[in-house]
């Protein structure tokens, strides 16, 4: 890029010294201090993952995790083998691993103590080296980097703090002078002001977070500065994800394909199915922390097919799942386990009810409203939205399979080996008590029968009492979200049959395992699973312009709500998207386009409903006009 | 002075992630074109990506390409004296040292969305109470780096312009304390943060912002355009290798997709445009007026 991105700090021009250079091969993550990983303007919705120090992402995810309930130790204990592992490198000596009896507040209160201390290592260090400003540059941002670790916290809780800390650290930069650019420009270093900048942030380390730090002895776990006068005790600090989760959607922009497009529906005919689409796409139909976030439904079933990346440490045990009773986003529903399930793909979604991995639930209506009030803390959705997000859901198709007869039978130009493996699937087992794999996945029902099974998929079921029934998935489709069952514990689709064939004991031949994954492969695939472009923002723009189709419907019933959730929603979401544009000087019109829809949702809550239809009228105008650049 | 072990040690790793080569820079000079890039954060990244423009000038002229990366202009910059580098990434001001210096020439500007020129702006808070230039007086503001066109240089002529600094002391009679954070993100998250009331920085550092962040800061004064970052060429470079570099690379059209790749992955700019000395004659005064170039009249029309 063009900008003097010198991310690199001053003192590190002339400072190219070999041993320098391999230690930034190996631990750049420690040097550049704040930078991201990759990332022009052009695919900007890929929120770039924070280059943190691995000890500050480590306490930070600890945090985290140790406010959950449960608490998913086997996260806590790598991070605390990361800190311990940082301690005896810079010769803190060993630490005891943590114990079998974990005890939350305990090792929040080592841990706190640790990343201060090593925090405090690389300040004195700084000091100590001030006459080689090289090394005494590269402690100081080691120090800074580790101090991350609890500056977010300090923002809310003690802002006063955090300001005057923040300006020691640039103090620090400032007094380390420059050597200049081929011996011009050099300015002397200060050591009297580098030592007053360094000693402000040690005096506060050492009265908050040093040797004898305890944590709150009830409440959030969390570094709050108690000691310094400036201490806010009653603030509230917004709530963030943890470092390493990853809510980004999936690239290349995977095929949603609408029921209504091949119907040959009118958009302007579907304002159900609009406000749908904008509910679907959402954060402003949650409570919090979700709203916060800006998660939505798209979140995890992006436009209706399971995000695979989708991941959140604590919460997730493998990427395309989550845990949605946890404590984190709704304590309420929280049941107090860790019960992971991989992200359904919700392509032919009207075919395969019950819903729910366990079909607790027997029609999307209740479902979609289990989402918003159970798992996800909001408030009793209007029918309005229900009937939108049904309305919506019921237009998600299978993708088309030409390999695929009406009946679900396979087409003449299928492989011999998927033909072979095709007979296997209808062949009934004894081992399976006379089933055969159709019996439950009926080819001509779209592969489910509405029914719930315990094959046996869910460990621990029975012996523990836990319910170890699971409505039958469709296979349509799912050559595309691997991992496979509720818990994604099968990578492949060869897998899966490995497992029947263990678990049953089918005794099938190699060649017939072959036949029956080909068989499966076939039947789970489909054209073109993937659109042609790893670009989003033309599709979101036309989306929001969908969205924008339901006001006059949503008017006339007088329906205020949902149209200031619409107007929020499209303006959030032109926010989040706009640095996308593969060409940023279009950056002012999707900003007016936000700006509009602000103003139609201030216009909306004052009752000044003539404004609110100029504005739309704006919105629609100004899309029109810029709708070929806007990508 | 240890500028050649620097080079073997920093040659031995690139030419290993470039080329897979066991030596590099080994006595090739006649032979081979040996371009430097410049990274400002992720060395692996930028020399993953150059492999791109490498392999698409070799056939283009003729000669071995190779490429290694420095983390300063002032490693560019040497390399460039001993014949170590043909073509090299600079920013303005330090190509202005090096033409000065060792007689480095301009080859191509980069093109950015603006065209081959770009500026710094004076950032400030949204929400904060400067709205103005003038609003800053008796306050903080942050700069990149001393040596800096866009990161330091830049910026503070803005308030030169405006009457609002003189003399030698970065602060004047103006502000209450001036910083040098660092970089331009340092300097940019201290404007965010709250630390200081204003960044004199690069018109794009926002883009180092996390998408969200970014409409917290805003940009109240622009300064003049530079030219900007460029490709430079070694004094001696023959002129029909010169040649053959401006037309393989001004050839690159950033609406082909096939030339987009390479493009995006070359410091993401959207083409070259034929450099000239006089192209400078405006910066080069600033950079007189700090001591950086002794002798401005080298770029004047
Ligand atoms: C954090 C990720 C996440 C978000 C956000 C999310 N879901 Fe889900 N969804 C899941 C998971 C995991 C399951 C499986 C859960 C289960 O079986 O109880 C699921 C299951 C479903 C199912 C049942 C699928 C089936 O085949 O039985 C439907 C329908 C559904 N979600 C719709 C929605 C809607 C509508 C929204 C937004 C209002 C939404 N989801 C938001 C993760 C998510
Ligand atoms: C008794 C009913 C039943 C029979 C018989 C049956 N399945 Fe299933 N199948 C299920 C259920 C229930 C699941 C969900 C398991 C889970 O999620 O843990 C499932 C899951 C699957 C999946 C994974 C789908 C996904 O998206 O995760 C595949 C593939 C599959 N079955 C193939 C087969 C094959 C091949 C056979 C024959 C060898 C077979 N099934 C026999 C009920 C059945």
């Amino acid at each position: 890029m063009i900008l003097s991105l010198k991310t690199l700090r001053k003192y590190e021009i002339h400072s190219f010294r070999g041993r320098w250079l391999i230690q930034f091969f190996r631990v750049s993550a420690v040097l550049l201090i704040y930078s991201f990983q990759g990332g022009g303007p052009a695919l900007a919705h890929i929120i770039p993952k924070e280059n943190l120090h691995p000890v500050t992402e480590a306490y930070r995810r600890s945090v985290f995790v140790l406010n959950l309930n449960p608490i998913a130790w086997d996260v806590v204990h790598r991070d605390a083998k990361t800190i311990a592992g940082y301690r005896s490198s810079i010769g803190f000596g060993e630490k005891k691993a943590l114990g079998e009896n974990y005890d939350a507040r305990a090792v929040f209160r080592e841990l706190t103590r640790d990343v201060s201390a090593i925090c405090l290592h690389h300040l004195s260090n700084a000091v100590a080296l001030f006459e080689e400003p090289e090394q005494a540059i590269e402690e100081v941002k080691k120090a800074q980097a580790v101090w991350m670790a609890f500056s977010e916290f300090l923002q809310k809780t003690d802002p006063d703090g955090y300001f005057r800390l923040g300006q020691s650290w640039l103090g620090m930069a400032n007094a380390l002078g420059s050597r200049g650019l081929l011996g011009i420009g050099a300015v002397e270093a200060d050591r009297e002001g580098f030592n007053r900048a360094a000693k402000g942030v040690i005096d506060y380390l050492e009265s908050n977070f040093g040797k004898n730090y305890e944590p709150p002895k009830n409440g959030k776990l969390a570094p709050f500065p108690v000691n310094s006068p400036t201490y806010k005790p009653k603030a509230r600090f917004a709530l963030r994800l943890p470092p390493g989760n990853n809510i980004n959607k999936q690239i290349p922009r995977p095929r949603q394909i609408l029921n209504m497009a091949s119907r040959g529906v009118d958009e302007s005919d579907t304002p159900l199915i609009a406000v749908g689409d904008m509910a679907f796409d959402s954060a402003f139909i949650y409570g919090e922390p979700m709203r916060s976030i800006g998660m939505s439904c798209n979140s995890c079933h992006n436009k209706s097919i399971t995000n695979p990346n989708f991941f959140i440490p604590g919460l997730s045990q493998r990427e395309g799942g989550m845990d949605v009773s946890n404590s984190f986003f709704a304590p309420h529903a929280n049941n107090g386990h860790f019960d992971p399930i991989d992200i359904p793909d919700l392509r032919g979604i009207r075919f395969t009810a019950p819903y729910g991995r366990n079909g607790r639930f027997a029609s999307l209506r209740e479902f979609a409203r289990n989402v918003i009030v159970n798992e996800f803390n909001g408030p009793e959705p209007e029918p309005v939205i229900l009937d939108g997000l049904v309305a919506y859901m019921n237009e998600f198709d299978f993708l088309p399979n030409r390999y695929l007869e009406k009946d679900g039978r396979l087409a003449n130009e299928t492989t011999p080996e998927a033909r072979l493996g095709e007979k296997l699937f209808n062949k009934p087992f004894s081992q399976m008590g006379g089933m055969s794999c159709a019996s439950c996945h009926i080819p001509s029902a779209n592969f489910v029968d509405h029914k719930r099974h315990d094959i046996g998929s869910i460990e621990g079921a029975g012996s523990t009492g836990k319910d170890g029934a699971l409505d039958t998935p469709t296979l349509l489709g799912i050559l595309w979200s691997p991992p496979y069952f509720h818990d994604g514990s099968q990578p492949t689709l060869r897998s899966v049959v490995n497992w029947f064939d263990q678990t049953y004991r089918l005794n099938l031949k190699t060649g017939e395992i072959e036949n029956l994954t080909a068989y499966l492969e076939t039947v789970g695939g489909g054209t073109d699973p993937y659109e042609d472009t790893p670009y989003y923002l033309d599709a979101e723009m036309e989306e929001f312009y969908f969205f924008i189709s339901a006001y006059e419907f949503l008017a006339e019933k007088n329906l205020l709500n949902a149209i200031d959730i619409t107007f929020q929603t499209i303006a959030l979401e032109i926010r989040n998207h706009k640095w996308e544009l593969q060409d940023l000087q279009y950056l002012p019109v999707m900003e007016k386009m936000a700006d509009v829809m602000d103003e139609a949702h201030a216009a909306n809550q004052s009752g000044n409903f003539e404004q609110v239809r100029e504005k739309v009228a704006e919105y629609r105008a100004l899309y029109a006009e810029n709708k070929e650049v806007l990508k | 002075m240890s500028m050649s072990i620097n080079m073997k040690i920093i040659s031995v790793i690139l030419a290993a992630i470039l080329t897979g080569a066991a030596a590099f820079g080994e006595e090739t000079k006649d032979q081979t074109l040996n371009i430097a890039f410049i990274s400002y954060a992720n060395p692996q990244q930028v020399a993953y990506d150059s492999e791109a423009i490498l392999k698409y000038l070799e056939p283009r002229l003729g000669i071995p390409v190779k490429g290694f990366i420095t983390l300063d202009y002032g490693s560019s910059i040497e390399a460039m004296r001993s014949d170590k580098a043909d073509l090299a990434f600079v920013d303005p001001l330090a190509f202005m040292m090096a033409h000065e210096q060792i007689g480095a020439v301009p080859l191509l500007l980069e093109v950015y969305q603006n065209g081959p020129s770009y500026h710094a702006s004076v950032w400030v808070r949204r929400d904060g109470s400067a709205a103005k230039l003038e609003d800053l007086k008796g306050k903080t503001i942050a700069y990149a780096d001393q040596v800096d066109m866009s990161g330091h240089l830049l910026p503070r002529n803005v308030f030169n312009r405006a009457g609002l600094l003189r003399g030698n002391r970065p602060e004047g009679n103006f502000f209450k304390q001036v910083y040098f954070a660092g970089g331009d993100e340092q300097a940019i998250r201290a404007v965010l943060n709250g630390f200081v009331e204003a960044a004199g920085i690069s018109q794009y550092a926002y883009l180092l912002l996390r998408p969200e962040e970014r409409d917290l800061v805003m940009p109240i004064a622009n300064s003049i355009e530079s030219p900007s970052h460029l490709i430079m060429a070694r004094k001696g470079l023959p002129e029909e290798v010169r040649e053959k570099l401006k037309d393989a690379l001004l050839a690159l059209d950033w609406k082909k997709p096939e030339d987009k790749v390479i493009l995006d992955k070359l410091y993401g700019v959207r083409g070259f445009s034929a450099a000239s000395l006089s192209d400078f004659s405006e910066v080069a005064k600033i950079a007189a007026r700090h001591g950086f170039v002794k002798n401005p009249d080298l770029f004047s029309e």
